[in-house]
């Protein structure tokens, strides 16, 4: 473990779950580094990680490539953050570096497009011109994330899932006294990125360039549309049936009040309150019995 | 006598019409506290996009249902006694809370129709976790809008109106004091435990799926107002045509009246 990084590799490596997460915090820097378990890792019987080459130069098949022919990309997982405005998320360099650089320290470089072809592998990571904080205005490319093979054991095991997140170090980002900080990226790019392996004699091995990353850019809120409603098609017809209605009704009062002023309807056929009413009869001629005699 | 039957019949049928109107006035005001009562803690969100009228519509309807059952009793009375002042004074009023009605009606299906997503993302971009407050009334809805979203995303398990996906597309309040590498989205968009902490926060920072929530929380929103909303407006709707009826056979019954 070199000094700088903090200590993925001193969690206990086991059956369980297991994601590694290269986020190169100092300890107390917000906890990059924590270990989660989704799936169940087989590691060769007794593999540890104290006794890493003799390991990992058993017979594990496609161990120790050539690093001119990988690329580095982005994570292929579904990840919501895979791209944010200043933070990518790489896949690790797995597999990529020979296992003869076991004791070289793998940088990871970022740069824009325009500082590829002139990029100079000879300047020193961690030098003023390899430095974040100088990023891009006064350099057009700075080292950061630095680790060992160690930290990419190959092959990657099964249900691992191995990501970089650039971009993660917040707390170095103006520190002027910590120029490999893995700080938010300044912009919303593009960049491109490769891996650089180095040691005591200098630049050992370098990986090809990656294709331009473009991260997300933020538009501002004031150009969402506020005025995008419209009438549905219920909201008239509800509209439209009450008003008729309410219509109808003003118009059968109107029609009411003047029946009531002019007196002029259903007299025909109106029909009187229930009252008790009594019906005398009583004659109005006087009508005599006239004796047949008076004829 | 055929005659005396039929306003008999009128008579009949309009008691029970105004029966139904003083149960479902009942049935109103108790819908409209109902929605008044705000059960899923919405109102801050609206009052924040200046929309509320969708309650100002349940309040109206709070006091019309009361009325239509007053009133329905009046007209109950009215009939039976075949009172003709007592009957022109229910018409009167009848119709002026129908008027109120139409409007608790109308201004519920119109506003019910602004509720757009922008709406609700814009309010949210804007207001949610802004640390400087331009007035009294500013902090007032910025502190609505922040506590109902966090209670929002953490009990529908939803982030943003849209997805998470809202707090990188645009620039927010949120961004300026929460910068993005720390906090690419809030913190109530991870899966919280019991204490309110972040299961794993370097999952829910990368968006591994199980760790944040994924989804938009519009349709929560959207939901609750969209029931308030339509039940305000189409009960009231199906009692404004009921009534209708009941007032044209008042208003013939009425006219049919002879002292």
């Amino acid at each position: 473990m070199l000094p700088g990084e903090t200590g993925w590799t001193s969690l206990p490596r086991g059956c369980g779950q297991r994601w590694n997460v290269g986020g190169w915090g100092r300890p107390g820097s917000g906890g990059d580094t924590e270990l989660i378990r989704p799936h169940c890792c087989p590691r060769h019987p007794g593999a540890r990680t104290m006794l890493p080459l003799l390991l990992l130069l058993l017979p594990a098949a496609a161990c120790g490539q050539d690093p001119r022919l990988y690329t580095p990309a982005l994570s292929t997982l579904p990840l919501g953050g895979l791209t944010t405005t200043s933070t990518f998320v790489l896949d690790q360099p797995r597999c990529a570096f020979p296992n003869s650089l076991s004791d070289a320290v793998i940088w990871l470089v970022v740069a824009v497009p325009e500082g590829v072809p002139s990029f100079d592998r000879t300047l020193e990571p961690g030098s003023p011109d390899r430095a974040y904080q100088r990023f891009p205005a006064n350099t057009s490319a700075y080292m950061t994330l630095n680790t060992t093979l160690l930290n990419y054991p190959c092959p990657k095991a099964d249900g691992e899932i191995s990501v970089l997140r650039v971009g993660s170090e917040t707390s170095c980002q103006g520190d002027n006294t910590r120029p490999t900080c893995n700080g938010p990226l300044p912009g919303p790019g593009p960049y491109r990125v490769r891996f650089v392996a180095w040691d005591n004699s200098g630049p050992v091995a370098e990986t090809k360039w990656s294709e331009p990353i473009y991260l997300q850019k933020a538009t501002p809120q004031t150009s969402i549309p506020r005025k995008d409603r419209g009438h549905s098609a219920a909201m008239i017809a509800l509209t439209s049936i009450l008003t008729i209605l309410f219509a109808t009704l003003l118009a059968g009062l109107v029609a009411m009040l003047v029946c009531w002023g002019s007196d002029a309807c259903g007299v025909s056929s109106t029909f009187s309150k229930p009252e008790a009413v009594t019906v005398q009869r009583y004659n109005t001629h006087h009508v005599y019995d006239h004796p047949p005699s008076r004829l | 006598m055929a005659k005396s039957d039929g306003i008999h019949i009128l008579q009949g049928l309009l008691v029970f019409g105004n029966v139904v109107i003083g149960m479902c006035g009942i049935a109103l005001t108790a819908e409209c506290i109902f929605f008044v009562s705000d059960p899923h803690g919405l109102y801050p969100l609206l009052e924040a996009t200046e929309n509320d009228d969708i309650y100002a519509a349940a309040w109206i309807g709070i006091f019309v249902g009361f009325a239509l059952f007053v009133l329905s009793i009046l007209g109950i009375i009215g009939v039976i006694k075949s009172s003709k002042t007592l009957l022109l004074v229910y018409i009167i009023l009848m119709l002026i809370t129908y008027a109120f009605e139409m409007a608790s009606c109308i201004t519920a299906a119109t506003h019910r129709d602004f509720l757009t997503p922008n709406l609700f993302l814009k309010q949210m971009l804007e207001r949610y976790k802004k640390s400087e407050p331009d007035n009294n009334n500013d902090k007032w809805m910025i502190d609505g809008v922040t506590d109902t979203w966090d209670k929002i995303m953490v009990q529908n398990h939803c982030c943003g109106v849209n997805g998470p996906s809202d707090w990188q597309k645009y620039t927010s309040a949120f961004r300026i004091t929460h910068n993005d590498a720390d906090y690419p989205w809030p913190r109530n968009c991870c899966v919280l435990d019991d204490q309110g902490s972040p299961t794993n926060l370097d999952g829910c920072k990368l968006g591994v799926p199980g760790y944040y929530n994924s989804n938009g929380c519009y349709d929560a929103i959207s939901g609750p107002v969209n029931t308030q909303a339509w039940g305000v407006a189409w009960f009231g709707f199906a009692i404004l045509c009921w009534t209708f009826f009941v007032l044209l056979g008042t208003m013939f019954f009425w006219s049919r009246i002879d002292y």
